[in-house]
């Protein structure tokens, strides 16, 4: 028996080492001081300390986790060859029935395609010619943009700076992202979200774009859609006087209220900034304002104007060769009246892509120095030679003319081209402010993503509310921790002490653990060890208790303690085993802050099998094979 | 020290009055729960949650004005515990544009005060749904794990005993969730299996006094053999649903998630500890009973 109590102390020492060094590593590592931690730094040797410590989760330490999805309709379209706008409705409506009925994308596309007579091979070349046979091959391929598009967020995020980024593939065509102490969500939100799809696309000729609008202003009047000849229909022309004052508005994105139709002549009350003179005669053009010698549409009309362009009778005049794209700032601007307006431009822009943004291989964030530019933030791009000679060709071709550079499908500026431009040098400009200058660049030196991704869920947590986070959880934890152990030192005495004593070793433990498996710390996680401690302390109780009664019975202090061990045991065994299972099961359940805590609660039950029944037992066994126990302190 | 001697409570004699109670509780908690439903989170609406800390004071009208130029002018806006700090919530998630960023943007239209992101989740419909029935199979398998190993371990009655207390406690707990409209999170689902796996402690601990003390003990009739286990396993369920309780007293301080969760779980441990006193035995008794009858009507008409 006293071989075996060795034994038994041998075990619990080597497990002690064994946490212990686990540990030691965090204890390392925030003992440093910021000199002796940038020196290991530099020495390389710090990595070897970051892949050991616990890691405090996002909410603890601040930081961003987003799930992406691949935008898989706009990918298949944009793999097409040939897209006509029925097709696009087709992709669209599959994708819809998709989040709806939460099936595979590709199934459901399947199948819409099966109801109807479409052949994909129309639509797509070189994919095959049987519909399923292109089905597949487009699935195979959106695979393969999922990895390419995991791979340039990690080139983006790695260029922007962030430690221990995480970026990993979820699902079938999810990613998940987690940015550690990242202050500002939005900046980031965008660098990983935009697509970066950078275009040059010349903007179409005025005249071409005047008789549209004329075309447009018939229609709308008469209800007719016959195309008019007509000329000069800027009479409505206000003169504009820039300010600095560049305030950002979102109404580009949103449009005005639901209400605010274009189509009811009251215009006073409809929010519209529209002549009511000009209203009758031209109901397009009196939304439009000449701004520069461009296209501008004061903010509040911008949600009419699209709702005009995109009504099917509309859609018919815009010329097939040709698209409408929005700037991607509003302007501030002075009317003649003194009002100040927010104006957004619009471009009339040639269907044909220019020049792709691929060719771009260098991009960088500067302070303009030319005549337009001067102070303003702008990006410099480069291209390689093959860009270049496109480019000069591009260029040299249409002096005189516009270039826009379309950025996401949102027009950056349309400068003039004055000459032909020849070594593939360009800037973009019309960027807020340094900061996203910066961004820009990294996202063009990164790369296009291959598709747009979507954020389907995401959680922030501010910096300061992770510090506030873990300093409440360390302060209730230790509280929690204080009534339990003064209560069991109260209710069982000496065998109260020894329960507090598996308590912490089992806290202990579960940080060993949890820096071993690479686990992160998380608030659910430390309400997992908080609850820990509380079902902890119930094998003790199970075991003490049973004691008590057989001591009760009249047994001596040694055969009550082992038949106490034993007969508790098996309670606890069968009683803990289950809460084990509603653990894993959560932890298959798996999501953030679900995990964190079934983790903690696993582990801590786990352990605490070790340190409430084998290590009490081994100190007990210890004590009554020393001495002569005959009362015992329970 | 000891706070419970020996007891002799006779639990099993009432169990009629108990089993009433609690059915007539839980009839009119699910009914509540069918008309008013339960006040689903952000986790399973979808939507997006934003909480913003203002350098300068400003008013929930001021919040709302801006939240107007989007069109979320419907928002919730709620005051935080801290000075000029406020939570919205607004229903809308966008597909392309990150909805955050265009409640961000609208806020910054507020003159003269600039204010700090601390929170900002959204939720995707799409994912909304897949938690929701996610949470619905992990509760289910749970049930179902349990029944498989108590009846493996002990017998089939027991394991219906404990499955029927932990839907018992289940229902109890959705019932406070549904009267008193507190939000249903993902977090509330963690804390319903830690009620689960829990009540279901208290409950096998009795479970494998009864065990023991039918190898072991002489008892006249059924109703005296669970009587003596639960008066004997009394002191124990007592005191650790005690600690437990003080445990999960202080985690209500904490804000946010654990905050829900905590109270679920005070819910569920006196819940749980009532149900493993006055609800799974009786039903093993009952299924007993019958069994019992049964067999005797097959004696005498044999």
């Amino acid at each position: 028996m006293f071989r075996k109590t060795n034994i038994r102390f041998i075990i619990i020492g080597i497990t002690l080492v064994l946490a212990g060094y686990a540990l030691y590593w965090t204890f390392a590592y925030h003992s440093f001081s910021a000199q002796k931690l940038d020196d290991l730094r530099t020495q390389g040797k710090l990595d070897r300390y970051e892949k050991r410590i616990i890691r405090l989760g996002l909410d603890l330490q601040g930081g961003m986790h987003v799930v992406l999805e691949l935008d898989l309709p706009k990918l298949v379209g944009s793999l097409a060859s040939n897209r006509t706008a029925e097709f696009n409705a087709l992709l669209q409506s599959a994708g819809r029935e998709a989040l709806v009925s939460g099936e595979d994308y590709f199934s459901v596309l399947r199948r819409t395609i099966a109801a109807t007579d479409v052949k994909l091979v129309r639509h797509f070349s070189g994919r095959g010619y049987k519909n399923d046979e292109i089905i597949d091959n487009l699935e195979e391929e959106s695979k393969d943009a999922l990895m390419r598009a995991i791979e340039i967020i990690k080139n983006r995020v790695d260029q922007f700076g962030v430690s221990e980024p995480t970026i990993q593939k979820a699902g079938k065509y999810r990613i998940i992202v987690e940015l550690a102490g990242i202050k500002d969500a939005s900046r980031a939100r965008s660098l990983i979200q935009n697509t970066a799809l950078m275009e040059f696309v010349l903007v179409k000729d005025p005249q071409v774009t005047q008789n549209f609008i004329a075309a447009v202003d018939n229609y709308l009047r008469t209800g007719k859609s016959e195309e008019l000849k007509t000329t000069s229909p800027k009479d409505s022309t206000v003169a504009l006087k820039e300010s600095k004052d560049k305030a950002m508005s979102i109404s580009e994105l949103l449009g005005g209220p639901e209400g605010s139709t274009p189509l009811s002549a009251d215009s006073s009350d409809s929010g519209l900034v529209v002549d009511e003179e000009i209203y009758k005669e031209r109901p397009f053009s009196s939304l439009l304002r000449n701004v520069g010698n461009q296209i501008g549409v004061p903010e509040r009309n911008v949600y009419a104007v699209k709702k005009i362009l995109n009504d099917p009778q509309v859609q018919k005049l815009i010329p097939f060769d040709s698209q409408f794209l929005w700037s991607a700032k509003p302007e501030r601007l002075t009317t003649q009246d003194g009002k100040t307006e927010n104006f957004v431009i619009i471009y009339h822009l040639n269907r044909e892509v220019g020049l792709p943004g691929k060719f771009v291989t260098r991009a960088s964030a500067t302070i303009g120095s030319g005549d337009q530019t001067s102070g303003q933030p702008i990006v410099n791009m480069s291209m390689n030679n093959e860009g270049a000679k496109i480019f000069s060709k591009l260029t040299g071709a249409n002096i005189g003319k516009q270039l826009a550079i379309v950025l996401d499908e949102k027009v950056y500026s349309a400068p003039y081209i004055r000459v032909k431009i020849p070594n593939g040098s360009a800037y973009i400009e019309g960027i807020g402010d340094m900061n996203e200058a910066k961004d820009l660049a990294i996202v063009l030196r990164a790369g296009a993503l291959p598709a747009p991704v979507n954020i389907i869920e995401e959680r922030s947590i501010g910096p300061s509310l992770g510090r506030d986070s873990i300093n409440t959880g360390i302060r209730l934890g230790i509280i929690a921790f204080l009534i339990v152990i003064v209560f069991m030192f109260i209710y069982y005495r000496s065998a109260g002490l020894l329960a507090d004593l598996a308590l912490l070793l089992n806290v202990v433990f579960i940080m060993a653990i949890l820096s071993v498996l690479q686990a992160s710390l998380t608030l659910p996680g430390i309400a997992g060890i908080i609850l820990t401690v509380g079902m902890a302390v119930d094998a003790n109780v199970l075991i003490f208790e049973r004691i008590r009664e057989e001591l009760e019975k009249g047994k001596t202090v040694r055969a009550a303690i082992d038949t106490g061990y034993a007969r508790a045991t098996i309670t606890i065994f069968d009683s803990n085993i289950t809460t084990l299972f509603s653990a894993l099961i959560l932890m298959q359940f798996g999501t953030g802050p679900i995990k964190g805590f079934a983790v903690t609660l696993f582990w801590g039950i786990t352990s605490s099998f070790f340190t409430a029944v084998f290590i009490t037992r081994t100190i007990f066994n210890w004590v009554t094979e020393k001495w002569v126990v005959k009362k015992l302190s329970i | 020290m000891r706070i419970f001697k020996q007891t002799s409570i006779d639990f099993v004699m009432h169990y009629r009055t108990f089993v009433t109670i609690s059915v007539i509780y839980i009839t009119l908690a699910v009914i509540i729960f069918f008309l008013r439903g339960l006040n689903l989170g952000l986790d399973f609406t979808g939507g997006t949650l934003l909480q913003v800390k203002f350098e300068k004071p400003v008013t929930t009208a001021n919040i709302r004005q801006a939240l107007t130029t989007i069109n979320q002018q419907d928002a919730v806006i709620q005051k935080s515990s801290n000075v000029d700090e406020f939570i919205i919530r607004a229903p809308m998630t966008f597909a392309t544009d990150s909805a955050a960023s265009v409640i961000t943007q609208a806020l910054q239209t507020i003159p003269e005060n600039s204010f700090e992101t601390i929170r900002a989740e959204q939720v995707g419909p799409k994912i909304g749904k897949e938690l929701r029935s996610s949470a619905v199979k992990a509760v289910l398998a749970t049930l179902v794990v349990i029944l498989v190993y108590i009846s493996i371990r002990f017998k089939f009655e027991f394991a219906l005993g404990a499955v029927i207390a932990l839907i018992h406690d289940v229902l109890f707990t959705l019932g406070i969730f549904s009267i008193f409209r507190l939000e249903f999170s993902l977090s509330t689902i963690a804390a319903f299996l830690t009620i689960v796996g829990y009540s279901l402690n208290d409950t096998i601990v009795v479970f494998d006094r009864v065990r023991e003390n039918m190898k072991t003990r002489r008892y006249n009739t059924i109703e005296e053999l669970f009587n003596v286990s639960i008066n004997e396993t009394l002191s124990r369920t007592i005191i650790t649903s005690l600690t437990t309780l003080i445990v999960v007293l202080v985690l209500v301080f904490v804000h946010g998630e654990v905050k829900n969760f905590s109270i679920a779980l005070i819910v569920g441990i006196i819940v749980g500890t009532y149900s493993s006193l006055y609800i799974a035995s009786p039903v093993v008794l009952i299924w007993h009973k019958r069994l019992a009858s049964q067999k005797q009507l097959m004696q005498t008409s044999r």
